[in-house]
């Protein structure tokens, strides 16, 4: 049997204070971002805040800079540039603005005269042109609540007819830590909130919760079996160490296929990967940081066996 | 054991469904592009057919163009709203029919909604053109050359006592010095452009008049317009005015002004021509001043065919039958030597004079701006009709065919290489029981692009993200068993106690980390659209199957392992 965790026997719960300051941090760090995006003052993608994206390559290389002044000093200051890595088509660059229009002119007309008239003689071949008004920003905001909201219900509902009261209630509570604290990060790192990212929130949600579960299943197991109520730290700690190769394992498994997705998967996937990355790293730590010693504060402020 | 054999045969019944679901799909990627030009020769069409039944993928992947409209309903009466939007998907799938693109998707979102998706075709501007149009062609005369002189007199002093209190209350006049008029003459075959409906017409009519009628000073809006058509038979000027084309931008503000809205005439229309054409080595256009009464309608026509004209220009032909025939017969014979305007969407495109009555054929000439494509176009949406409420695109993406063929790329790498290193690992930590696992994943990943394709579910980039994540879900299925398998070993129980013990105890779990990731894919797949869509259902699908290979599959591997004195775990 080849294994990298021999048995152990970690005090998690005793490492809980400090557990939970970080975690609290990082929950602000979240609400404060998660307000933020609804305000409208996070960095919101073209989809949900409107606006126009252009992709492409030009012939011969050019300076990014001088593009990069070219847009924002041709009237879009905000304008977001990046070069992209592309098989076999080199010099390929997206330009991302928040406007739709440039007064009368369509935004995407005018950054095509702006680049043709920065870089002459080298001409950018178009790959791809993307302009979604505001008016379709505003329903997919829309439908992206109706989502959360349906998941956030529906994640509830199975919690509270597979747990009691209280692990039930702790479990959320490390579900949205998870989420907020990808959120948070991403706020940080000044990363655009996309549908894309939005998705992989909800993703990790219910990869979190099950990391949640497996633990709680082996914490209520261990205390059918131990007798008396003074065990309750104990037993908790032994079931977190017991399921602590699981928990690693398949963290790991899912880390490589997400990472690989992170490396290879391009432009698109790649933000979206990052915040799974993210995501797997802060559940993996949440399930056995925050989510068991919530159970065990609990239990100390008011003794009643967990469930 | 009976329960086994049962599993058994629904699994292998399950899998020769599979490669019957995925063959079309299989024989599609595995082709090279020597196979694809040979199965072509032998039977042309075939490769299409394939595709169309192979899995289908989304814009991101294929390439193509997706629109998004709005049906502008408050523009029309309340009456004609309710099916609008259905009459206009209507509409727009004839058109795009006519325009022999493959498998297009037009579909309802919300109330007042269509989504284009043109799987393929990457030629944005035609296919705004084709799409966006309202394509409300109209016949209507034009003003006499005194009453519009007239209205451009009023709308002068207008424009020149607005610019006036412009410039006491802020000194800084707009464009005041404007460029002398040049005298233009035209070529004389320039005129060409003038005729329409040409077969019957003759004669080519308009003539530049070489005169210039404003001085700029006191003519602040018509100093940039040059009077030019004119019927050189009649000897009569009509209004029609070159402006050239950097100049269109200073008048059409000038229009919209309520203040010179409010001298031109309920039933006077100014109108722009549709394309900018060369005269004199400058890009004009063409205003037009027509009475606002629609003469005839468009929709009379029948027939419709690309066609030359005399100097085999392109031009759109039709014909007229019955009584809308009388009634263009009654209109045209009426006004003989009076130039008749062509005007789609409130746009001109010619203005040719009426020679003699027209009865059946007649032709839309359409100014020497025009191209081949653009008479095409133009018979595609006088064809498939008018549509029934203005509308307006909303959203646009283009994608670039190497664009899709570069994702494609980037999705298998990282699928071949996330899976690669997750087998590897769960292989070596597990050792034979891993290489079981390893097996289900990879029959877990056979059944979903199975089920995809069989179900016609279109696979995007994000849904190739859906399936990568597939393979860490059902893999977290096997790595609960063996873990619980480990343990239980760890106490001393026998092989067969333990497999049970820890099959039975990880049951619960897996199918509670399934539910939950089923609860978000779920909720996105009602709620998202269009890549997100294509993620939420393999994640859908690749956790349900995941699910039945952890609970039937592995389970009868294991069961079949019961017998054995030590397991390799």
């Amino acid at each position: 049997m080849l294994r990298i965790i021999k048995e152990t026997n970690i005090n998690f719960i005793g490492q809980r204070r400090k557990a939970f300051l970080v975690s609290g941090l990082l929950i602000l760090l979240g609400l404060f971002a998660f307000a933020m995006v609804m305000l409208n003052k996070a960095n919101m993608g073209i989809d949900f805040a409107g606006g126009t994206m252009l992709q492409g390559n030009f012939e011969n290389p050019i300076n990014v800079a001088d593009l990069r002044n070219a847009v924002t000093g041709g009237g879009f200051p905000e304008a977001s540039i990046q070069k992209l890595e592309r098989h076999n088509v080199p010099n390929s660059y997206m330009i991302r603005v928040k406007e739709t229009m440039a007064g009368e002119e369509k935004a995407v007309n005018k950054l095509r005269d702006i680049i043709s008239a920065a870089f002459p003689g080298n001409t950018f071949h178009e790959d791809s042109e993307h302009t979604i008004g505001p008016a379709v920003g505003e329903s997919l905001k829309k439908s992206a609540r109706w989502a959360i909201l349906i998941s956030v219900i529906g994640m509830i509902i199975y919690i509270g007819l597979r747990f009691d009261f209280r692990s039930g209630v702790a479990a959320t509570v490390a579900t949205f830590h998870d989420v907020l604290a990808v959120l948070g990060i991403f706020f940080l790192l000044n990363k655009e909130i996309t549908l894309l990212i939005v998705t992989a929130l909800l993703t990790l949600a219910g990869y979190s919760l099950t990391d949640t579960v497996v633990v709680y299943d082996r914490i209520r197991e261990n205390l059918k079996k131990a007798r008396k109520k003074a065990e309750f730290v104990g037993t908790v700690n032994r079931s977190i160490n017991e399921v602590l190769s699981r928990t690693i394992m398949t963290s790991l498994s899912t880390l490589v296929v997400v990472l690989a997705l992170y490396l290879f998967g391009g432009e698109v996937l790649h933000d979206f990967s990052l915040a799974l990355l993210i995501g797997i790293v802060v559940g993996t730590y949440s399930s056995v940081f925050v989510a068991s010693p919530i159970v065990v504060e609990w239990e100390a402020k008011s003794p009643k066996r967990f469930k | 054991m009976k329960g086994q054999t049962w599993r058994l045969i629904i699994t292998g019944f399950l899998i020769i469904l599979g490669f019957i679901g995925f063959w079309n799909t299989l024989r599609l990627w595995t082709m090279t592009a020597k196979d694809r030009t040979k199965m072509e020769e032998r039977q042309p069409g075939s490769v299409l057919q394939l595709e169309q039944k192979a899995m289908r993928l989304g814009l991101d992947l294929k390439g193509g163009i997706h629109v998004v409209l709005r049906v502008k309903k408050e523009e029309i009466e309340k009456s004609a709203r309710a099916d609008a939007v259905d009459r206009a998907i209507q509409v727009i799938r004839n058109r795009i029919d006519f325009t022999g693109v493959t498998e297009p998707v037009i579909q309802k979102q919300g109330d007042d909604r269509i989504i284009v998706d043109l799987p393929g075709y990457t030629d944005a501007e035609r296919a705004e053109d084709i799409i966006g149009q309202t394509a409300q062609l109209e016949f209507k005369l034009l003003e006499s050359y005194d009453n519009a002189q007239m209205i451009l007199a009023k709308i002068d002093s207008v424009v020149a006592e607005i610019r006036k209190e412009g410039e006491s209350s802020d000194s800084l006049a707009g464009d005041t010095t404007a460029s002398e008029s040049e005298s233009a003459e035209a070529p004389a075959d320039d005129s060409a452009e003038n005729d329409i409906l040409s077969e019957l017409l003759g004669e080519d009519t308009g003539e530049v008049v070489d005169e210039t009628l404003f001085g700029s000073e006191e003519n602040p809006f018509t100093q940039y317009m040059e009077q030019f058509l004119y019927n050189p038979k009649s000897g009569i000027k009509w209004p029609g005015y070159v402006v050239a084309a950097k100049d269109r931008k200073t008048l059409e503000k000038w229009l919209a002004s309520p203040e010179v809205q409010s001298v031109i005439p309920e039933d006077v229309q100014f109108a722009w021509s549709t394309r900018s054409e060369v005269r004199s080595a400058q890009n004009i256009y063409i205003l037009y001043i027509l009475k606002r009464k629609v003469q005839f309608l468009g929709k009379y026509l029948e027939r419709i065919k690309v066609g030359r004209g005399q100097f085999q220009e392109p031009t759109v032909d039709f014909r007229l039958t019955g009584k809308p025939m009388a009634a263009f017969a009654r209109l045209t014979g009426a006004n003989i030597d009076k130039p008749l305007a062509i005007v789609i969407d409130g746009k001109v495109e010619s203005a040719p004079m009426i020679n003699s009555k027209i009865r059946g054929p007649g032709t839309i000439t359409m100014g020497s701006g025009a191209t081949i494509e653009d008479a095409k176009d133009l018979e595609i949406v006088l064809k498939a009709g008018a549509l029934p409420a203005p509308v307006e695109i909303i959203e646009k993406n283009v994608i670039g065919p190497t664009l899709g063929s570069d994702s494609i790329r980037k999705g298998l790498i990282s699928a071949v290489v996330g899976l690669l290193l997750a087998l590897t690992l769960i292989g070596v930590y597990y050792k034979l029981s891993g290489l079981i696992a390893d097996i289900a994943v990879i029959f877990n990943i056979f059944f979903l692009l199975a089920v995809m394709a069989g179900l016609g579910a279109t696979l995007t980039m994000p849904g190739i993200a859906g399936i990568i994540l597939t393979i860490g879900i059902s893999l977290d299925a096997n790595i609960l068993i063996f873990e619980r398998i480990r343990e239980e070993l760890r106490t001393g129980k026998t092989v067969r106690a333990s497999i049970d013990a820890g099959y039975n105890r990880a049951l619960l779990t897996i199918v509670d980390s399934h539910v939950t990731t089923l609860i978000t894919a779920g909720a996105l797949f009602v709620f998202g659209s269009g890549p997100i869509k294509g993620f939420a259902v393999s994640l859908f699908w690749g956790v349900t199957i995941s699910l039945y290979t952890a609970v039937v599959i592995t389970k009868t591997v294991f069961d079949i392992r019961k017998g054995y004195k030590s397991l390799s775990i």
